[in-house]
């Protein structure tokens, strides 16, 4: 029965009997494998360029990538369920805007800032939890329509304009507020030298792996994404389990938000919106991560580092942009070649 | 078409703070033409042949004299017809000075363009060039930069760092540029109209060498209509026309960017006034040369820059101020004026062949010296 594979797959690979060196082989590399492109990659770019191994790039990689990740880690919970959030670029980009428009506009503080971004992020969680379960439209499609809804609610609530401390508001007041310097401290500020974006990113991967391998919740979860009749026959509920993993995403996806906010410094219409790829890329990559073969957090958050590698190492090198997004690509096949073809090989 | 070849490309509108909505979709729809739209095709062969250097007789100052100098620029956008003609212009300039040019490429997206900014200054780049972003994300590392001891230019970016080198498009210099012409052909006490919107500073600028220059010819302003919008051209139609059917008597309109400029031009034919009404536009690209020069067309004159010039000359001024130089932190960019009859006459149908006509256009004399080789077009 397929429930059982709700237990940590690796243990299935331990059952398989390593006979012939070739299996044994093959085994290593799928489980591997990604590691060592990772390795391989950040060895060329640090041993060919010496600003690359300074540790100030290397925060300043994880500090570019912590957005992607922390929504990756929302696309990684619900495609757990066997879903896919497509709505976390656009939830993000509503957050920096929620977060302008609190602080900017009705002049409050940032903690206030941070309530109504996360409450927002829930609600459209909650939104894409009314479609997909209680109106039963597929995971994708639904998400991709609140993607749409959440992109043009944004603009409405500002007029299609992007907040700017001290603009002429609608009314022909002006702003009365600005981002606060607190605020400003969630991506601007550090810990110890650290970014206090990466220590978020840090400890949001952590807080997702104890729920996601280590929870009962978590093993519901992916027990769901294995096989929802199953799981409902086995008495779970599996309805509100999975409208669950999109209200966890979609407050993932507005820290996301919070983060980008306190980057850009000012609301930003467009801002969000390129990080639903890269979010579904880097969750895409982790599931090859010691050859899972699923979504799995501590693989999201090694294929975020690995995206951000390539990104700061290929642009100190020069490639132009759009090389980069060839090279990851590429890479994002490779990964899924390693999770789908030679893992479905091994167990077959 | 003019729709989505709409101002974040080319125009200086695109760094005024209200037009984000129309700036991101703008940059969108400009991504994803860049591949296909013609112009590109033209400013591709005009970054390919924009190399020829005139040879530098001067002693290269440290560090130019040390070999290959570290700069990167950082970019919040590189896509549509004039940011990659300033590219084009700005690299070529670079290889022709022995600068290894790194270029960060946000592509409109803000976040990106703040820890780009900070990857450049862990870079180890002895100066960084920034073109465009929002002061509230990209100041606070514009001062880190400083303070690491980098020299700093920006391209139409404010910024209130004193040590920082501030470079532009000069605004009055365009809209004095078409005025001349537009006082030339309309002479004395003419009645004009008059398209613009205040509250972006490139209008704003243009608007008071409008107010001079109005007041000194005696010109009686009929009306005064326009509005700035996610498709300015489109969407000015319809005032310019009402504006016009009340007075269809005005002998010219003067539009201060090209939207505008493209909108009153569809209002006058609409009211097929075209060989009445005059329209004075600025700025310049290839959608705009071929506007002026389609048959018929009632816009008469314009004024830009060329944006691959302008672009060498950022990286020109970069490196005189690396060299310690330079000496003033604000350097601007002189427009030239563009007439109907010089584009029609020459037979200039793009950027490229308005390059060969006008030299003026190239900047020479801007930020130079002996040992820096211009890129000439």
């Amino acid at each position: 029965m397929t429930t059982t594979q709700s237990t940590e797959v690796p243990t299935k690979a331990a059952l398989v009997p390593a006979t012939s060196p070739a299996l044994r082989i093959q085994s290593a590399v799928i489980k591997y494998g990604f590691i060592f492109v990772t390795v391989t990659l950040f060895a060329y770019f640090a041993l060919s360029e010496p600003s690359f191994r300074d540790s100030a790039t290397l925060l300043d990689t994880l500090r570019y990538v912590s957005v992607a990740a922390i929504l990756g880690l929302g696309v990684t919970l619900t495609m757990a369920v066997g879903g896919i959030d497509m709505s976390v670029g656009a939830v993000a980009g509503l957050g920096v805007t929620v977060a302008a428009k609190t602080m900017v506009s009705y002049n409050q503080v940032g903690l206030v800032a941070i309530l109504a971004v996360i409450a927002a992020g829930a609600l459209a969680g909650l939104l894409n939890a009314l479609l997909i379960v209680v109106l039963k439209i597929p995971d994708m499609l639904a998400t991709l329509g609140t993607m749409f809804v959440i992109q043009g609610t944004k603009l409405v609530l500002v007029d299609g304009q992007s907040i700017t401390p001290g603009m002429t508001q609608a009314d022909g007041s002006t702003a009365p507020g600005k981002f606060t310097e607190g605020f400003l401290r969630i991506d601007r500020g550090t810990v110890l030298g650290v970014p206090v974006s990466v220590l978020i990113f840090g400890a949001l991967t952590v807080v997702a792996w104890v729920f996601l391998a280590r929870t009962r919740w978590g093993r519901v979860l992916y027990a769901i994404g294995a096989n929802p009749e199953a799981s409902r026959l086995a008495g779970i509920r599996v309805g509100a389990y999975r409208a669950l993993a999109y209200v966890l995403s979609g407050v993932l996806a507005s820290i996301g938000g919070l983060i980008l906010a306190s980057r850009i410094g000012q609301g930003d219409v467009s801002a969000g919106t390129s990080q639903l790829l890269e979010a579904v890329a880097v969750a895409l990559v982790g599931t090859s991560v010691l050859g899972r073969g699923r979504p799995n957090v501590w693989g999201t958050a090694l294929g975020a580092v690995l995206i951000g590698i390539i990104t700061t190492g290929l642009t100190i090198k020069g490639l132009p942009y759009y090389t980069q997004d060839v090279v990851e690509g590429a890479v994002l096949i490779l990964a899924l070649i390693f999770s789908f073809t030679l893992s479905k090989r091994r167990t077959a | 078409m003019p729709r989505t070849r709409t101002r974040l490309p080319r125009t200086p509108l695109a760094r005024t703070r209200l037009p984000f909505a129309a700036l991101s979709m703008a940059s969108a729809s400009a991504l994803l033409l860049a591949g296909c739209s013609q112009s590109s095709d033209a400013s591709e062969k005009a970054g390919d042949s924009a190399a020829p250097a005139a040879t530098a007789t001067g002693k290269k100052p440290a560090p130019f004299s040390e070999g290959k100098v570290k700069v990167a620029l950082v970019r919040q956008s590189g896509a549509g017809d004039y940011f990659e003609q300033w590219g084009n212009g700005a690299k070529a300039q670079a290889k022709a000075l022995g600068i290894d040019l790194t270029v960060y490429d946000a592509q409109a997206d803000n976040a990106k363009q703040a820890t780009d900014l900070s990857s450049a200054i862990n870079s180890g780049a002895k100066t960084i060039i920034v073109d465009h972003g929002f002061p509230a994300t990209i100041q606070p590392e514009i001062d880190k930069a400083v303070k690491k001891g980098i020299k700093v230019v920006v391209y139409d970016v404010e910024t209130t760092n004193k040590s920082v080198v501030s470079t532009k498009q000069d605004d009055a210099s365009m809209a004095q540029a078409v005025l001349d012409v537009m006082a030339g052909e309309l002479g004395k006490d003419a009645k004009v109209g008059y398209v613009n919107v205040a509250g972006y500073a490139a209008l704003d600028k243009r608007d008071s060498v409008w107010k001079k220059t109005a007041d000194a010819n005696g010109w009686k302003q009929a009306f005064k209509v326009g509005k700035v919008t996610d498709s300015t051209a489109t969407d000015n139609v319809p005032l310019v026309s009402a504006a016009l059917t009340q007075h269809s008597d005005v002998a010219g309109v003067f539009a201060p960017y090209d939207e505008l400029a493209k909108g009153t031009v569809l209002a006058v034919q609409n009211k097929k006034l075209q060989g009445k009404v005059k329209v004075f536009g600025a700025d310049v690209s290839n959608a705009d040369i071929q506007n002026m020069t389609a048959k018929d067309s009632p816009w008469v004159a314009t004024a830009g820059t060329d944006p691959s010039a302008v672009g060498a000359a950022v990286v020109r001024t970069a490196a005189l101020e690396l060299a310690g130089q330079l000496n003033k932190t604000s350097v601007e960019f002189p427009a030239v004026a563009i007439t109907q009859d010089f584009l029609t006459s020459k037979n200039i149908k793009n950027m490229d062949q308005l390059r060969e006509a006008l030299p003026a256009l190239d900047l020479a004399k801007v930020s130079t010296a002996d040992w820096i080789p211009n890129v000439a077009h």
